[in-house]
């Protein structure tokens, strides 16, 4: 996964619930300096919540991507993801060049 | 040499008893009735049968992580994103240097013992079932009570029973074992690891080390997932209100010991209201009796003095 322009993730989850483990994993997945290059912001729930978990996804030219749990796997997002970061990597690598 | 003749057993009761001249040993042997012996121990005493290959990584993993969950009683479960080694380390000293700290103000000796450990969440989980639905001293005479043998493995089997802990046991994962339940070792585990306004973590003056960029980063990447407190399982409210037990478990004995005395006090009372309330009526009844009697008394005695 492409998590070089990612700029803010917000999730909120309650992890004895089955969709909250597709947003642990994608936490899981962002590399160790993260948090100096992005704002992660992460709200456990407790356990008798009945909220469904959420994964808010903003890229650094400002688009935002709400992420549905329910339906998406960790793999599922991370197609998503890389779609609009390849697009991005184009977009940077035509204006280096 | 003696003779080697085979008799049988029905040969041998029908035989009439009468006073040998000499017995032999081979005789003697074949005479005497003998009880089925046990079958033979094929495998050492401290290394039963397993049913999966002992020699694998994961059978290993499986034998530590049940024996760490029966032995300890409180567990911390947290989700570990992408530490670094440094960070590792250095959130392990703080962790140690804090318990050292807890130890020596309640006078006790877990700090050594209170650990930090990377594990596998399948394993876990594998093992969590056996601790959880094996009880080889309910479920019938067997000779091999370890959690690796054929009867754990197939009481543990059923996936249709899940265990409580099992939606936490995916991702990257981290345990804190306490081996006893101490609620001040894991207010002050909790103000390290997973600091929030009710355990705040240590400030920058009274320990310095903690406002290392490693540990600070490490704090951040870790999570609070959920507790396993005497083979309950806890959310992070749980496992902070645990750790909000004010005086650990001597606090809560006294609340205990407290409650019952209120009760008891109370019933004392009440058991007393009902002599109480007659000996009112009695001296109640006394006192007007009294009363009745002495103003007579008294004009009998001014008519005297009267007269």
């Amino acid at each position: 996964m492409i998590t070089r322009y990612l700029a803010s993730v917000t999730t909120k989850f309650n992890p004895f619930t089955p969709g909250a483990k597709t947003a642990r994993v994608f936490l899981a997945n962002l590399p160790p300096n993260a948090r100096q290059n992005m704002q992660i912001n992460t709200t456990v729930l407790p356990r008798a919540s009945v909220e469904p978990a959420t994964l808010d996804i903003k890229f650094k030219d400002g688009k935002e991507m709400t992420i549905d749990l329910e339906k998406m796997k960790i793999n599922d997002v991370a197609v998503e993801v890389d779609r609009h970061s390849r697009m991005l990597q184009r977009q940077e690598d035509l204006s280096n060049s | 040499m003696p003779p080697r003749i085979r008799l049988r057993a029905s040969q041998l009761l029908a035989r009439p008893t009468f006073p040998l001249q000499c017995r032999y040993a081979s005789t003697a042997a074949a005479t005497t009735p003998t009880s089925t012996p046990p079958p033979p121990q094929r495998y050492p005493t401290t290394q039963p049968p397993s049913y999966k290959p002992p020699q694998f990584r994961k059978s290993q993993l499986h034998r530590t992580y049940t024996s760490l969950l029966r032995s300890t009683p409180l567990l911390l479960l947290f989700q570990h994103n992408n530490l670094k080694s440094n960070e590792w380390t250095s959130l392990r000293r703080e962790l140690a240097n804090a318990m050292r700290a807890a130890d020596a103000s309640n006078a006790t000796h877990l700090a050594d013992s209170i650990k930090l450990q990377v594990i596998r969440g399948s394993m876990f989980a594998m093992a969590l079932r056996v601790v959880e639905f094996w009880h080889p001293e309910t479920t019938g005479p067997s000779r091999l009570t370890h959690g690796l043998s054929e009867a754990a493995y197939k009481a543990a089997k059923n996936a249709q029973i899940k265990t409580e802990l099992e939606p936490l046991l995916a991702g990257p994962l981290v345990v804190l074992t306490l081996p006893a339940m101490s609620p001040e070792h894991l207010a002050v585990a909790l103000s390290i690891l997973a600091p929030s306004p009710a355990f705040p973590a240590p400030r920058r003056r009274v320990n310095p080390g903690y406002h290392e960029p490693a540990v600070l980063s490490a704090v951040q990447k870790l999570m609070l997932l959920g507790a396993r407190a005497e083979g309950r399982v806890f959310d992070t409210e749980g496992a902070r209100w645990i750790g909000g037990i004010e005086g650990g478990i001597d606090g809560l004995r006294a609340q205990v010991v407290g409650i019952l005395q209120s009760f008891a006090g109370g019933l004392a009372g009440t058991l007393e209201t009902a002599s109480k309330s007659l000996y009112f009526t009695l001296e109640g009844r006394r006192q007007v009796l009294e009363d009745e009697s002495k103003p007579e008394g008294k004009e009998e005695a001014k008519e005297e003095a009267k007269e």
